[in-house]
């Protein structure tokens, strides 16, 4: 039976850079002398493990696709090779279901409608942009007249403000000076502590 | 009294046939932070996505792309 197969592995290419390329090279070679035809090659790149595998840190992904007959036996062959590789970190071999191939399908078709969907937007903008670009100074003149109108609405409110609380504090203090004379003259063992309280509070809320 | 949302399997919404193991960033957000596999009750996927996420994991573990153990949290 003619099956789809892909194979995976891992190079370490720290001592030699060229070490993936010679590993790939001689996997397709060992696929069509055996009878495979091979159908895609994807270099992945230099990725970072997710853990350190024989104290590597970092490894060259490579993944193969191919076409042959099962009774071929090429996955055995192949996995023979990389284990005989020092250099080969990890591998993995396996039959591409037909599963598979339907998503891999649907997400191309996904793709495509993306870029489409972008084209479209890019489209748009490049026609919107002339238009967007006046509305945008409008809106800066807006806010600058808000801007100018708020800043007058709080002085004016502010003014009535500040005199008001002045003459709060200035009574505040009158209030004060009286009760304590008349507190002191009244009752001097008890009362005290209590007015001066409330009325720090007070002052410290006028103050704030 | 408690009333939770039954969740319905991310991969049957998104009409999801196989499972990549390639794109370990849709399978890191079904492992725990210490990297166990979460169990279908807590993600809610249906058995056969369960079943299929869960070989998908495993294959993403032997070629590091995603850790088997990880201590710290992220």
């Amino acid at each position: 039976m003619e099956n789809l197969y892909c194979t995976i592995f891992i190079v370490d290419t720290s001592l030699n850079p060229d070490e993936a390329e010679t590993v790939s090279s001689r996997i397709q070679q060992l696929v069509e002398d055996h009878g495979g035809i091979i159908r895609k090659i994807n270099r992945w790149g230099k990725k970072r493990l997710a853990y350190p595998v024989r104290n590597n840190s970092h490894g060259f992904y490579v993944e193969i696709e191919f076409t042959a007959n099962s009774r071929l036996n090429i996955p055995k062959i192949i996995e023979a090779e990389y284990r005989l590789n020092d250099r080969v970190l990890r591998y993995l071999t396996y039959i591409v279901s037909k599963k598979e191939l339907i998503q891999r399908e649907k997400n191309a078709g996904k793709r495509a409608a993306r870029q489409e969907q972008e084209e479209a937007l890019a489209n748009k903008l490049t026609v919107a942009e002339p238009e967007t670009a006046p509305a945008e100074e409008k809106a800066e003149t807006v806010t600058a007249e808000e801007e100018k109108t708020v800043p007058e609405k709080e002085e004016t409110e502010k003014v009535p403000e500040t005199p008001s609380a002045e003459h709060e504090t200035e009574q505040e203090v009158k209030k004060e000076e009286s009760l304590e004379e008349s507190g002191v003259e009244e009752e001097p063992e008890k009362s005290p502590e209590e007015p001066e309280s409330g009325e720090t509070g007070e002052e410290e809320k006028s103050s704030t | 009294m408690l009333q939770r949302k039954k969740r319905m399997c991310r991969f049957c919404e998104g009409g999801d046939i196989y499972i990549d193991f390639r794109d370990e960033k849709r399978l890191v957000r079904f492992l725990t932070e210490q990297g166990k596999i979460v169990p279908r009750r807590t993600s809610g996927n249906c058995n056969q996505h369960q079943r299929q996420l869960a070989n998908a994991i495993k294959r993403a573990r032997h070629l590091a792309l995603i850790p088997f153990v990880s201590d710290i949290p992220r």
